[in-house]
């Protein structure tokens, strides 16, 4: 009988228990799938060249203007698909490597929408891209 | 009798709970090693997919423009007056932008162009991979 009371006290001690352990772990569990995110960012580079400009008309001489509606684009003033789109950039930018590219959204416009074209734009290859604000902002 | 089975048992509730704390061992490690440590939004973004948008290149700040108008730098909600004062007076020149996907692109389109005016040139807009 003194054997066993022995055996109960001293085992606890000698152990550390895996209860408090595995508590432990559940906490920092929880903890580390509520903090950490799992969301891959990726950016589009609006550097400086990008940046809207200015009102300048000088910087707007031989530049094709992409305007950006809802349900289709317009490349001046010609509504296309997203694909004709692409196509006809890269047709021009194969004569004209630095060809300027204006891009405009119209009022309505989600930025989902307007990422989706520029998307485009640069899978076509255009480097030197700005984008405007609708009604001459 | 009573003597054997005793210090038996402990054992056996014992190993009976290691495989679950082997899973969760995993589970943990695996949370701490791919997820990202990020300080949370001052609101819910929904960020816009792209799929051909480059890796991202951390700046000092970070913008969030919400739908309805919502801005706030980097965890601070700002009206648009106090966040041109701000960016003007730190001169950073460099901003990383989140954008709600719903946000009227013309809005943002214009809130950059003011941006610009206020100094900060160096803007990188931030998309999510579908």
């Amino acid at each position: 009988m003194p054997g066993t009371l022995a055996n109960r006290i001293s085992r606890p001690r000698a152990k550390i228990g895996l209860t408090s352990l595995i508590d432990v772990v559940f906490i920092l569990l929880v903890f580390f799938m509520l903090a950490s995110s799992f969301t891959d960012w990726r950016v589009i580079e609006l550097s400086a060249a990008k940046a809207p400009q200015a009102t300048t008309s000088v910087g707007f001489e031989g530049a094709m203007l992409v305007r950006v509606r809802p349900e289709a684009v317009s490349l001046g003033g010609e509504a296309m698909a997203l694909d004709a789109l692409e196509a006809r950039i890269a047709a021009r930018l194969e004569t004209t490597p630095d060809q300027r590219v204006l891009v405009q959204p119209v009022a309505g416009v989600t930025t989902q929408r307007l990422v989706d074209v520029l998307d485009r734009l640069d899978a076509a290859g255009v480097a030197d891209l700005s984008l405007v604000a609708s009604g001459g902002g | 009798m009573a003597r054997l089975s005793r210090p038996r048992r402990r054992p056996d509730d014992e190993e009976r709970v290691l495989p679950l704390v082997n899973v969760v061992f995993l589970l943990l490690i695996f949370f701490m090693v791919a997820g990202r440590l990020a300080a949370s939004d001052a609101f819910e973004i929904e960020p816009a997919q792209s799929e051909s948008a480059g890796a991202s290149e951390a700046r000092p700040q970070k913008l969030l423009v919400g739908t309805e108008g919502r801005l706030a730098l980097d965890g601070e909600v700002l009206d648009e007056t106090a966040l041109l004062a701000r960016l003007a007076e730190a001169e950073a020149g460099r901003l990383t932008v989140r954008a709600d996907a719903r946000v009227e692109a013309d809005r943002l389109v214009r809130l950059l162009g003011r941006l610009r005016e206020a100094g900060v040139g160096d803007v990188e807009l931030q998309t999510a991979r579908p």
